[in-house]
């Protein structure tokens, strides 16, 4: 399935493959085609969100396929595509002993920004944009998890990056940092910037991206915007509470998208585009959680 | 019925027991041990001064030397790290949210790891033990015998390593700092030696009671007496050996009830992060904006809707498209050169905030040094030539030494601090991310030299060995010691790209060193593969002539083994640029980088043979 944005495609991935020498088959042959603004990789663990990461960010090689930012192949022409790169790993360190500033000085030298005062102007703008000033001369060794993911952010930002990979930038973080965040990744996207972001939460898609995609055990398996994706069950999602003992049987009869414990009882989402499936269910909103769980639940090779 | 009390302990001991069985280190060091065995069985004095192998008086200086060569570092090895381990995983809070007391868990910690350290050493009293049905020609063997070994090696080793291990153990949990455990085992070595020289003025039983090693056993008895005297000796523990060994228990004990009563379970707040409070940093503005559990899409959308019209600074500091234009200029060599620099700074700090330095740096300033200020150095062909050739001759094995373990650290700190996926995304080259380590470790080391050669210099004022000649120190240096430190860490750079494991970089360093060591000293020592120099030169060939020609060719020589060394680790590096050699009809880095090579393999050769002439 070739997922295609409707804006001009600035990242263009076409039949990536990647196995694992342990013979895990990673991804299957991705094609996809996204343009400028917030792109929401969503799916499970082990989905292949990572592997795919890896491969934009010229880390990994792919067994087979192409890649390609703004016409930069960014399989052959990788010294090329880290010009063009902003990454924020999902797993990342920072040198302990150097400050905030000397961190973000290192990483603009390495990313060739050579004078000296534009440099300081970058990184003063920098700590400014991720709220970092005040902590500039602290050493990142005593930074909490959020700093760090923000100043993980910053050092993505330099360069005037084209692609900027975060992957699950949220992951560990308390729900005031994590909306700080969503702030400041809307904020980066701009007109000739795509900023992908890889996740679980579905939550941060629903935030923050104007299209996005479902991965599943390797293959996406969805490419919408989240709006058509709710459309798509509008008017077929229903709630119920019912006694744990009913919900094997109402498993048997009806599509259940997910459960939930609720004051003892059971509080069932279910899918059904033929009308009320009982007279104890009633129709609820759908959200984008509706949509991923419903995919994700579905038998593979099913789109 | 199990005693309960004794489960965690029981629980504890078996998981650390599991724990070693899995790891590379103890069958390593049994290894070790039981090749120390039969190097000292066949190759050691016994044969030469007519001593039995297994006559208890041989048991028994066996046993001294391999407490003397072997215990600290091996005893840190296993002593210092188990309960930093665990809080390194991230495995405390588990076990602490348990039932466990400090005592079970200590205890079973120690009492875990040093079983394993006990059966480890015993490999070479096990050896030692089997190898006395062999012999070789002219080898003395008495009747086989059991007990000596096993009780001997409980008494002289077993005891030693209750206590010393006991020492390690408290400091690495007290301090949760393995890289103090390992200084204060380097540091054992001096601290020893000077502790037997305060000794010598005592009388005999006082050298045998404070003597922590029993290196003293025997006292003046057994000096001067005859082989056939010696082997019939039957060595056993008077009141002043069981003092000596019931006051290392003791010492075990005070430090394992100093562990219990100071070892804290609670998170260690760093100085600077409690002085900065991160957590009470809160400048960024709530999040307004966008709704992190919007219900659905639709609100969401709302949400980034009435955001897109909100005045600008109504929501941070920063908007969309406030950063600074600036100029990026990633090619070209000027470029790569500041690249360079910012690069080498970061590795240079870095290396120089390794608190093992604190103990290396003096330690082999002492070291160095300790022959020059003790004995009478004779002035050939000057005093500043003799000098800085004895301090050059010294440091060539510590700077070994910080080749293999700073360049381990260096090479492996990347990934090891998880920064490596975010540094190897940077449009740096290879070149600028390796030679930077590789530049930092050269740094590293010559000012390790400098402050060696400062040392030396004013050590020979001091002793009134004028005149001071600092070219002839920095002759000495710079063509003895530079190309070797440059090979020696080109050479462990290439090795850890190759291997791409820190300890298995780290044995077969040791391995090749120790074998070269041993090579040379059998007398197996020529110019075409001795990079370093080793044992091959004296002072006076540097004055001139042919010798200070055929040793500048074989520097030439070395430089070039150097730099193939390095463009072998850039073609190896797991980072990957580009494959191919040519890049829009130029050279690409990898194309420079073989070129580079092939000129190196063809200067390698041309020097070699010169070289090979000149011997």
């Amino acid at each position: 399935m070739l997922a295609r944005a409707h804006k001009r495609a600035m990242l263009q991935i076409k039949q990536l493959k990647k196995t694992y020498a342990s013979g895990v088959q990673a991804l299957k042959g991705i094609d996809l085609e996204v343009g400028a603004g917030v792109f929401g990789l969503l799916g499970p663990n082990g989905a292949g969100k990572t592997t795919l990461m890896k491969i934009l960010a010229t880390l990994l090689e792919p067994d087979g396929g192409e890649v390609a930012v703004d016409g930069v192949d960014f399989i052959g022409q990788k010294t090329a595509a880290r010009r063009m790169l902003g990454y924020l790993p999902q797993e990342f360190g920072l040198y302990p002993t150097l400050t905030a500033e000397q961190t973000l000085a290192y990483f603009a030298r390495l990313k060739g920004v050579t004078d000296a005062k534009e440099r300081a102007r970058l990184i003063d703008a920098l700590l400014d944009r991720v709220n970092l000033n005040a902590a500039r001369g602290q050493r990142v060794g005593g930074f909490s998890g959020g700093m760090r993911q923000r100043l993980g952010i910053a050092q993505a930002l330099i360069g005037r990056p084209r692609l900027i990979i975060v992957d699950e930038p949220t992951a560990g973080l308390d729900p005031e940092e994590r909306n700080r965040f969503h702030n400041l990744l809307s904020e980066i996207a701009g007109a000739d910037t795509v900023v992908l972001l890889s996740t679980h939460i579905v939550s941060d898609v629903s935030n923050l991206c104007g299209t996005m995609a479902i991965i599943r055990r390797g293959e996406i398996i969805a490419f919408r915007t989240p709006r058509a994706a709710l459309a798509e069950m509008a008017d077929a999602v229903w709630e119920a509470t019912v006694a744990r003992e009913q919900l094997a049987a109402l498993k048997a009869r009806c599509r259940v998208i997910s459960t939930q414990m609720f004051e003892g009882q059971m509080r069932v989402r279910v899918l059904s585009q033929n009308g009320r499936p009982g007279t104890e269910f009633c129709p609820v909103s759908p959200t984008l959680e509706d949509y991923y769980l419903n995919l994700a639940s579905q038998p593979e090779g099913v789109n | 019925m199990s005693d309960t009390r004794l489960t965690p302990f029981v629980a504890v001991f078996q998981t650390e027991l599991l724990f070693n069985l899995k790891r590379v280190a103890p069958y390593a060091l049994m290894l070790v041990f039981s090749a120390n065995a039969v190097l000292w069985w066949g190759w050691g004095p016994a044969v030469a001064r007519g001593w039995a192998v297994n006559s208890d008086f041989y048991i028994v200086w066996l046993l001294g030397g391999f407490s003397f060569m072997t215990t600290p570092l091996f005893i840190a090895l296993l002593m210092g790290d188990p309960v930093i381990r665990d809080f390194r995983v991230g495995i405390d809070p588990l076990i602490f949210s348990k039932p466990v007391g400090r005592a079970a868990y200590l205890l079973g910690k120690f009492c875990g790891n040093y079983v394993v350290l006990v059966c480890c050493q015993a490999c070479f009293a096990l050896t030692a033990l089997a190898l006395q049905a062999f012999s070789r020609p002219g080898m003395i063997v008495l009747a086989p015998r059991l007990l000596p070994y096993l009780q001997h090696f409980l008494f002289f080793v077993g005891v030693t390593s209750l206590a010393l291990g006991a020492i390690c153990f408290t400091v690495g949990t007290l301090t949760r700092n393995v890289k103090l455990v390992y200084g204060l085992a380097v540091s054992f070595y001096p601290l020893y030696i000077a502790w037997q020289l305060t000794l010598k003025g005592l009388p005999w039983r006082w050298r045998i009671v404070l003597d922590p090693l029993l290196f003293n056993v025997g006292g003046n008895a057994w000096q001067g007496q005859s082989a056939d005297w010696l082997n019939h000796l039957t060595v056993s523990y008077d009141g002043d050996m069981i003092a000596n060994r019931a006051a290392m228990c003791a010492v075990a004990l005070v430090c394992l009830g100093i562990v219990h009563a100071r070892f804290s379970l609670v998170e260690r707040v760093r100085a600077d992060a409690a002085r900065h409070q991160p957590t009470l940093l809160n400048l960024a503005p709530r999040a307004e904006r966008l709704y992190g559990e919007a219900e659905s899409f639709g609100a969401a959308q709302v949400a980034q809707a009435s955001e897109q019209v909100a005045p600008a600074g109504a929501v941070g500091a920063g908007k969309p498209g406030a950063l600074p234009e600036v100029r990026i200029v990633t090619q070209g060599w000027r470029a790569t050169l500041d690249q360079f620099r910012a690069a080498l700074g970061v590795e240079f700090r870095l290396l120089r905030a390794e608190r093992s330095l604190v103990v290396v740096a003096p330690l082999v300033l002492f070291l160095c040094c300790l022959e020059l200020a003790v004995y009478e150095i004779a002035p050939a062909p000057s005093y500043s030539a003799a000098y800085a050739g004895r301090t050059a001759e010294a440091l060539l094995l510590f700077l070994f030494a910080v080749a293999v373990f700073y360049t381990g650290e260096t090479m492996h700190r990347d990934r090891e601090a998880r920064i490596e996926p975010v540094l190897w995304s940077v449009p740096a080259p290879n070149l600028v991310l390796l030679l930077s380590k590789f530049a930092a470790t050269l740094l590293l080391s010559l000012a390790l030299i400098t402050l060696v050669g400062v040392s030396a210099a004013g050590l020979q004022l001091y002793k009134g060995h004028a005149p001071l000649e600092p070219q002839i120190y920095l002759k000495t240096y710079a063509v003895i010691l530079a190309p070797g430190i440059i090979f020696m860490i080109a050479a462990a750079v290439a090795l850890n790209i190759l291997l791409r494991d820190k300890y298995l970089t780290y044995a077969a360093s040791l391995a090749v060193g120790g074998g070269f060591y041993y090579l040379t000293g059998q007398g197996y020592n020529h110019w075409l593969y001795n990079p370093v120099l080793y044992r091959l030169w004296t002072p006076a060939d540097l004055v001139g002539g042919d010798a200070l020609t055929r040793i500048l060719v074989h520097r030439a020589y070395t430089l070039a083994l150097s730099v193939l060394l390095l463009a072998l680790a850039l073609l190896c590096f797991e980072r990957k640029a580009t494959k191919d050699l040519t890049e829009q009809g130029r050279l690409s880095g990898a194309g420079w980088t073989t070129l580079v090579a092939l000129v190196s393999v063809a200067v390698a050769v041309v020097t070699g043979l010169i070289v090979s002439a000149g011997t």
